[in-house]
C-alpha cells in the first residue's frame, strides 16, 4: 500500500503539467528562432570581447603584460569590441549594451 | 519492507523510461507540457530512489538480516557509523547510491536551468534519463539490494580493514565525483542534440564540473591517506587499477576545466571540449566498472560478477551514440578563431591538455594492457610500477612547468622579449633553489631535483601574481594591503581560486618528490634493547605489550626515538589479531615532524614468540605536504566556485534580453 | 595537429611496452609447469604455512583460483608479508620457478582485499 501511494504520487507529479493546463493557448516549446540564436551568439561574442579587453587592462596594470605587448594587443581587441557592439546594434535595433528587452520583436513566441 | 524497496526501484525504472521517451518526444515535437512532464518524471525518479534508499538504510540500522545485503555486510556488533557505511560497501548498495546521486543531480541541474536554457534542457532530460534507465535496470533486475532470505542470527560483519572513518568519506566523495561528471556530459550531449552552438551548456555546468572534479580529487587523496596509515606498506599509491580508475577521469576533467577557459575567451576548441567531456564521463563509467567487475587483477579485486558485461555494453553504447551525434553536428561546431602563435596562453593551455591527456591515456593503456595481451598473445602481461613512474615523470614534470608559464603568458601572441621580462625573477629563483638543493645533496635523484626546481618556479609565479595583483588593487584605491588582497580575490574568484589550486598541486608535487625520490628505508630484526638506525634517526626497541580489546588482541612494540642525539619520545608499532574475523592487521607507527613535514614510518613486520621483532622503517621527507595540499586544493576550489553576484547579473541580463526568463 | 600528437603519443606507449617490456606475464599455478622465466603468479593460498619470511623463507602452496582441487605449486617467500595473508586468500607474487619451487621476489606479495562486491554465493568470506 505504501508502494501504491508512492506510485500514485509519482504519476500525479508526472501528469501535473497536463492537469494544470488542460487546454492551453499554446503548447509549443519556446525555441529560439534564427534571429534570437544570432542575437545570443552576438551577445556572447560581445561579452567575450569585453572580458578579454578587461583582462588585458588588468594584466597590463599588474605588470604581467609589458607596455609594448599591451600596445600591440589592445588595438585589435578594442576593434573586436566595437565590431561586436555594432553587430548587436544592427541586430534588433535595441540599445547597444543589450540591457532590458525593449525594441525586441515579440511575435510568435508566447510560451 | 523489502517489497516497498523493490517497488520503489521499479517505479524509478518506469519513471526513467518515461522521462527518456517523453523527453525525446517533447524535444522533437516541441511540446511544452510534455517537456515539463519529463522534467517532473526525473524529479519523481529521485523521490522514489530516495524512498528505496531510506528502506535500505532503515534495514541496516535495525539489523534486519532478512535482507541478504544487510546480512552480508554488517553484524550486530558493528558500530553504527560503519553500519551506515555498509550502504555503499557492497555491490548492490553502491549501485543504489549511484542512482540516488544521479537522479538527484539530474533533477537539480535541470531545475536550476529550466527557465533560461529551456531549449537546451529539453534535450538534457532524456540524456539523464537514459543513464538513469541503465542504473535503475541494474538495481531492479541484476543486482537488487532488496533480495531476502530467512534471517540468520547474525550477519557476516564487515572486514576490519574497512572499519575506519575513511570508509565513511572516501567512497561517497568518489561517487559525487563520478556521478557529478554526468552533468556536463548530459548538457554537452543535450546541446549537440538540440543543435545549439552557444555556450550556455558550458555556463550551466561549470560549477557542477568543478564540484565533481574537487570531490574526485579529495576522494583520491583520502584513499591515498587511508592506504598510507591503515594498510601501511609504506606507500600511498600503488598504480593499482582501481586507484587508476579514479585518476583517469580526474585527469580528463582537469584537461576539460582548462580547455573550457579557451572556449570561453576565444570561442575555440569546441569540438575538443565536447570530446573531453565525453571522455571524462566514459572513463568515470569505466572506473565504476573496473572497481566491481573483477576483470583486472587488482589489490581491490572483486570476484567475477555478472555486472561486468552490462557495464561494458553501456559504455560502448554511450561512446557510440556520443560520437555519432558529434559527427552529425560537426559542421555546427567548427569555430572561426585560430591559434595565432605557439607562444600564447591558448597554446600553453593546449600543451597542458595534451600532456594531461597523454598521461591519462598512458594510465589507461597500463590498465587494459593485461587484457589486451591476453587476447592477443594468450597470456596476461601486467605492467609494473616502473612503467607508470616513467610516464608520470615524462608528462608530469612538463605539466608542472607549464603551470607556472600558462597564467603569465599573454593571450593570442606573446613576444619572446616580454617572456624574458615576465619570467626573469621566477626563473632566477628556481635556478637558485635548484643550486642550493644540489649542494644539499638533492642530486641523488634527478627527477626529484627537477621536480623541486620546477615547483620553485611555479611557486614564484604564483606569489608574483598575487603580489602584483594586490599592488594594482591598492593603487586603484583599496584602503589597506589586506583589503586590497581580499578584494583582488573577491573580484577575480576564478582566476585566483585557480592560482590557489595550482599552489596545492605544487605542494603535492613537492610532497611526492620528497617522499618517493629522497626517502630512506632500513630493516632489522631486534631484541629488546637493540637499536636500528635509518637516516638521522636511531630507534631502540624497548618492550612488547599485549592488550585485549573488545574484538581483538593488540600487540605493540615500544620504541624510543632519537634524532641527532635529541630524544624525540616513543613510538608504537605492531599488529592486531581480530578474534571473530580471524584476521591480522598491521598497525604502523608514524611520527610526523611538524616543522619539516617528514614522517618516521615504522612497520612491525614480524613479531616472534620470544619477543624478537623484525622492523621495517621508512623516513619519508615532506610527505605531509601531500595531505596539506588536499586542504589547499579544497580552499582553492571553494574560492573559484563561490557565486559571483556580478556574473549572475550579467547572465540574467543576457537571458532577459532574449525573453528567456519568463516564468514557466 | 591534435590528432597527430595523440597518434604520436600512442605510438610511444606501444614502443615502450614492447621494447622496455616493463611487465611480467601473469599466470596461474596450473600454467606454471615448465616455465622458468620471471612471472607473476596469482593463486589461492593452501596450507600448511611454515617457516619465517624474515628468516629462511615462508613456505606454502598456491593453487588455481576457482578450482576445488588440482595443481598446487610450492612457494618460498621472503620479505614483507601483507596483513591479509592467510590460508584461502587470493594472492599475487612475482618470482620464478626454480627446481620445482617458485622462488618469490622479496617483498613482492600482494594480497587481494576480500571481496566487497562479491555475489551472494560468496557470503562466507565476508
Amino acid at each position: 500500500m505504501l508502494a501504491a501511494l508512492l506510485a500514485a504520487a509519482c504519476v500525479l507529479l508526472v501528469a501535473l503539467p497536463f492537469l494544470k493546463e488542460p487546454s492551453p493557448a499554446s503548447d509549443s516549446l519556446h525555441e529560439l528562432d534564427e534571429a534570437e540564436r544570432r542575437r545570443l551568439e552576438r551577445l556572447e561574442a560581445r561579452d567575450r570581447a569585453l572580458a578579454a579587453l578587461k583582462e588585458l587592462e588588468f594584466d597590463h596594470r599588474t605588470g604581467t603584460i609589458s607596455d609594448e605587448d599591451y600596445r600591440t594587443l589592445v588595438g585589435p581587441l578594442r576593434r573586436e569590441v566595437a565590431a561586436a557592439l555594432q553587430a548587436l546594434q544592427a541586430d534588433a535595433g535595441s540599445p547597444a549594451d543589450g540591457t532590458a528587452g525593449e525594441g525586441r520583436p515579440s511575435g510568435g513566441r508566447t510560451s | 519492507m523489502s517489497e516497498l524497496g523493490r517497488a520503489a526501484l521499479l517505479v524509478t525504472l518506469g519513471l526513467s523510461v518515461y522521462a527518456l521517451v517523453a523527453g525525446v518526444a517533447a524535444a522533437r515535437l516541441g511540446r511544452r507540457r510534455l517537456a515539463l512532464s519529463a522534467q517532473n518524471a526525473l524529479l519523481a525518479a529521485f523521490v522514489s530512489t530516495a524512498v528505496a534508499s531510506a528502506v535500505l538504510l532503515a534495514a541496516l540500522l535495525r539489523h534486519d538480516f532478512s535482507f541478504t545485503y544487510v546480512a552480508r555486510t554488517t553484524s550486530e556488533a558493528l558500530p553504527t557509523a560503519y553500519t551506515i557505511s555498509a550502504f555503499w560497501g557492497g555491490q548492490e548498495g553502491s549501485l543504489l547510491l549511484w542512482l540516488l546521486v544521479l537522479t538527484g543531480f539530474g533533477a537539480a541541474a535541470v531545475r536550476l536551468n529550466r527557465s533560461w536554457a529551456r531549449d537546451l534542457v529539453v534535450w538534457v532530460v532524456p540524456v539523464f534519463a537514459a543513464v538513469a534507465v541503465f542504473f535503475a535496470f541494474l538495481v531492479v533486475a541484476v543486482a537488487s539490494p532488496f533480495a531476502t532470505q530467512p534471517a540468520p542470527a547474525d550477519g557476516v560483519g564487515m572486514t576490519p580493514s574497512l572499519q575506519n572513518p575513511y570508509m565513511l568519506a572516501h567512497p561517497p566523495l568518489l561517487y559525487l565525483g563520478y556521478v557529478g561528471l554526468t552533468v556536463p556530459f548530459a548538457f554537452a550531449l543535450g546541446a549537440l542534440l538540440s543543435g545549439r552552438t552557444d555556450e550556455r551548456w558550458l555556463v550551466a555546468t561549470r560549477r557542477w564540473t568543478l564540484v565533481a572534479w574537487t570531490a574526485l580529487g579529495v576522494g583520491q587523496l583520502l584513499g591515498a591517506h587511508w592506504a598510507y596509515v591503515e594498510v601501511g606498506w609504506g606507500g600511498y599509491y600503488a598504480w593499482d587499477p582501481v586507484e587508476n580508475a579514479a585518476l583517469m577521469p580526474w585527469l580528463a576533467a582537469t584537461a576539460f576545466l582548462h580547455s573550457v577557459m579557451i572556449q570561453e575567451k576565444r570561442g575555440m576548441l569546441r569540438i575538443w571540449n565536447v570530446l573531453l567531456v565525453f571522455l571524462a564521463f566514459s572513463l568515470s563509467l569505466f572506473g565504476t566498472f573496473l572497481t566491481r567487475s573483477g576483470v583486472v587483477n587488482s589489490i581491490h579485486a572483486f570476484t567475477q560478477s555478472s555486472i561486468g558485461p552490462w557495464f561494458l555494453a553501456f559504455i560502448a553504447v554511450t561512446v557510440a551514440v556520443s560520437v555519432a551525434v558529434l559527427l552529425r553536428r560537426l559542421p555546427l561546431l567548427r569555430s572561426r578563431a585560430r591559434l595565432e602563435s605557439p607562444l600564447s596562453r591558448e597554446a600553453a593551455f593546449l600543451y597542458n591538455n595534451l600532456l594531461l591527456l597523454a598521461l591519462c591515456l598512458a594510465i589507461l593503456w597500463g590498465v587494459v594492457y593485461p587484457l589486451l595481451s591476453e587476447a592477443v598473445r594468450g597470456e596476461a602481461v601486467v605492467l609494473g610500477r616502473s612503467y607508470y613512474d616513467f610516464f608520470l615523470r615524462a608528462f608530469g614534470l612538463p605539466l608542472l612547468l607549464l603551470m607556472g608559464i600558462g597564467p603569465l603568458i599573454a593571450w593570442r601572441r606573446a613576444s619572446l622579449a616580454s617572456l624574458a621580462t615576465t619570467f626573469r625573477w621566477p626563473t632566477a629563483f628556481a635556478l637558485a633553489t635548484g643550486a642550493v638543493l644540489l649542494a644539499l645533496g638533492a642530486g641523488s635523484s634527478l627527477p626529484g631535483l627537477v621536480a623541486y626546481t620546477f615547483s620553485a618556479f611555479v611557486a614564484a609565479t604564483i606569489v608574483l601574481e598575487f603580489a602584483r595583483g594586490t599592488a594594482a588593487r591598492k593603487a586603484l584605491g583599496a584602503t589597506s594591503w589586506p583589503g586590497a588582497f581580499f578584494s583582488l580575490i573577491a573580484r577575480n574568484r576564478r582566476r585566483y581560486g585557480g592560482y590557489v589550486v595550482h599552489a596545492a598541486i605544487v605542494l603535492l608535487a613537492v610532497g611526492i618528490a620528497g617522499s618517493s625520490a629522497f626517502d630512506s628505508v632500513g630493516e632489522a630484526t631486534l631484541r629488546p634493547g637493540e637499536t636500528l638506525e635509518v637516516g638521522r634517526y636511531a630507534l631502540t626497541y624497548r618492550s612488547l605489550d599485549e592488550r585485549q580489546t573488545a574484538n581483538a588482541t593488540e600487540l605493540r612494540a615500544l620504541l624510543s626515538v632519537r634524532r641527532g642525539g635529541r630524544d624525540l619520545g616513543t613510538l608504537e608499532a605492531g599488529k592486531n589479531a581480530y578474534t571473530v574475523e580471524q584476521q591480522v592487521s598491521n598497525e604502523v607507527g608514524i611520527r610526523s615532524d611538524r616543522l619539516t613535514g617528514e614522517d618516521l614510518f615504522v612497520i612491525a613486520e614480524q613479531i616472534d614468540p620470544d619477543g624478537t621483532v623484525t622492523f621495517r622503517v621508512f623516513v619519508k621527507p615532506l610527505v605531509n605536504l601531500i595531505w596539506l595540499a588536499g586542504l589547499v586544493f579544497v580552499l582553492g576550489s571553494l574560492i573559484a566556485l563561490w557565486p559571483d553576484a556580478r556574473e549572475q547579473r550579467r547572465l540574467a541580463e543576457r537571458a532577459s534580453s532574449l525573453g528567456l526568463t519568463t516564468s514557466r | 595537429m591534435i590528432a597527430l600528437s595523440v597518434a604520436a603519443v600512442l605510438a610511444v606507449f606501444l614502443l615502450y611496452t614492447s621494447i622496455a617490456g616493463g611487465g611480467n606475464a601473469s599466470v596461474s599455478p596450473s600454467e606454471l609447469r615448465g616455465r622458468s622465466d620471471p612471472v607473476q603468479l596469482a593463486g589461492l593460498v593452501v596450507g600448511p604455512v611454515t617457516g619465517d619470511a624474515h628468516g629462511g623463507g615462508l613456505r606454502f602452496r598456491l593453487r588455481d583460483i576457482g578450482e576445488k582441487s588440482g595443481v598446487t605449486v610450492p612457494v618460498r617467500y621472503t620479505g614483507s608479508v601483507p596483513d591479509l595473508f592467510k590460508v584461502g586468500r587470493h594472492i599475487v607474487v612475482d618470482g620464478r620457478l626454480r627446481n620445482g619451487v617458485f622462488v618469490a621476489e622479496p617483498g613482492s606479495m600482494i594480497t587481494k582485499c576480500p571481496s566487497k562486491y562479491s555475489p551472494a554465493q560468496k557470503a562466507g568470506t565476508g
